[in-house]
């Protein structure tokens, strides 16, 4: 129970702080999306069915409190839950560089998903491909994988403190 | 005692002499002692003097956090009143809503208010504050709703150019701008002009500004001439904006209500 309940208020925490604290960020365009990060753990360290159950709540919820009546997140989130399943294995996630190559992949890969699905429901005032990419999507990217570290390492301990969980991701090979 | 000393008149130049002897040991020591004095009251002084300073600092802080909140409080007073203005001279009932979050994501631009079904907020609902127009009510819970702002990629608003009543379709285009589409080629329009809201959309009150027109463009070819323009709102720093509780429509549907009530007194005035 503890396993799902951490996780949940953790995303809710983590949509408010997107939501809210992170809007004073003074260059909009670098704003990390921190619930990815959230997603890309659960997929790190969580089973595939509570796990994919997680991210599709996760998913529905950014879906919920953002302009977007598509349902693009609830897709997109249990989506790249699974490829983090499928990946973790070929990562060696001890260290910054590895933690931050990790979760700039995933969120330059979520980014581009959401582009194409964009751009298939023929939206007419889409800017151009290259004009989100490099103005947009890159250094959002960046700044979420600078940041990821950090949360993995709270969140790491979140889930000592609150289950005593001895494998954790920061100790992972 | 007069007296005495003239007894002691003898004695005078030995009393002098240790005088001058004992009396440099007793200045030297009140020196000192004066000296310790003075270190240790300096000592006193400066402790207290450091208590002092820190209090005084605390209450500089104290009063700087004093004078930010009194400062906000009549930035506060200021916009509620021109909000009061506003809201006195929009005929149409509408209810203030403060803004508590924004959009999650990135690629979508809406925020969330703190109004919802219970205050009487439906879908679609207008959305404007004093500086024109904000958006439109997107999704509605019984105390929250969120409003789908008109820099939207999704967002589309009936419009015309205040100087040249050249109608057009403003949409979204993400990032705090807007751009005009379906605006004829024929139609002379200019940098600087004010974009309003035609009133045609059912959903906003004919008038609203919705923005200014920044930059326009005539390519070779097409019937249609491209215009971007800024909107009126800094929709960045919504903090406080007002849902039109009445749709334009409402009235009209009323009155086909009324016409079918009374369809003799109808036929008769016609």
């Amino acid at each position: 129970m503890r396993r799902v309940v951490f996780p949940l208020f953790s995303a809710i925490l983590f949509l408010t702080l997107q939501a809210t604290l992170l809007m004073s960020f003074p260059i909009q365009r670098i704003r990390p999306d921190i619930v990815l990060i959230l997603t890309l753990y659960l997929g790190l360290l969580y089973p595939p069915v509570s796990g994919g159950i997680l991210a599709f709540f996760i998913g529905y919820l950014m879906d919920l409190f953002s302009g977007n009546s598509f349902g693009l997140y609830t897709f997109s989130r249990p989506f790249i839950f699974y490829a983090a399943q499928f990946f973790r294995g070929w990562f060696y996630l001890k260290g910054f560089l590895f933690q931050f190559l990790f979760v700039f992949i995933s969120c330059l890969l979520e980014g581009l998903l959401i582009l194409f699905l964009l751009s298939s429901l023929n939206l007419p005032s889409l800017p151009n491909f290259f004009h989100s990419f490099f103005t947009f999507l890159l250094p959002q990217s960046v700044f979420t994988g600078l940041i990821a570290p950090l949360f993995f390492f709270l969140l790491d301990k979140g889930s000592v403190l609150i289950f005593k969980q001895k494998v954790r991701l920061t100790e992972r090979g | 005692m007069s007296l005495r000393v003239k007894q002691r008149e003898g004695i005078a130049f030995f009393d002098a002499l240790t005088m001058e002897f004992c009396s440099p040991f007793q200045k030297g020591t009140t020196f000192i002692i004066k000296t310790i004095d003075g270190v240790f009251q300096k000592y006193f002084f400066l402790v207290h003097l450091q208590r002092e300073n820190e209090m005084l600092k605390q209450r500089i802080i104290e009063l700087q956090a004093e004078n930010h909140q009194m400062k906000e409080m009549a930035l506060d007073n200021e916009r509620l009143r021109k909000l009061l203005q506003f809201k006195e001279k929009i005929s149409a009932p509408m209810i203030a809503a403060e803004v508590i979050g924004q959009d999650p994501t990135s690629w979508f631009k809406s925020v969330t208010v703190n109004k919802g079904e219970k205050d009487g907020v439906r879908k679609g609902m207008a959305v404007i504050s004093p500086e024109g127009v904000v958006g439109q009510i997107l999704k509605t819970s019984p105390r929250y709703s969120t409003i789908l702002l008109i820099t939207d990629y999704n967002s589309a608003i009936d419009a015309i150019v205040q100087r040249t009543r050249a109608k057009a379709i403003v949409e979204g285009k993400g990032e705090n701008r807007c751009q005009l589409k379906y605006l004829l080629r024929t139609e002379e329009v200019t940098v600087g002009d004010i974009v309003m809201t035609s009133g045609l959309g059912g959903n906003f009150p004919k008038g609203l500004k919705v923005g200014e027109i920044r930059n326009v463009e005539k390519k070779g070819h097409g019937i249609f001439q491209y215009a971007e323009l800024t909107p009126g709102v800094d929709l960045t720093k919504l903090e406080e904006v007002f849902i039109i509780v009445e749709s334009l429509s409402l009235p009209q549907k009323e009155e086909e209500k009324k016409l079918e009530k009374t369809p003799d007194k109808s036929r008769k005035k016609r």
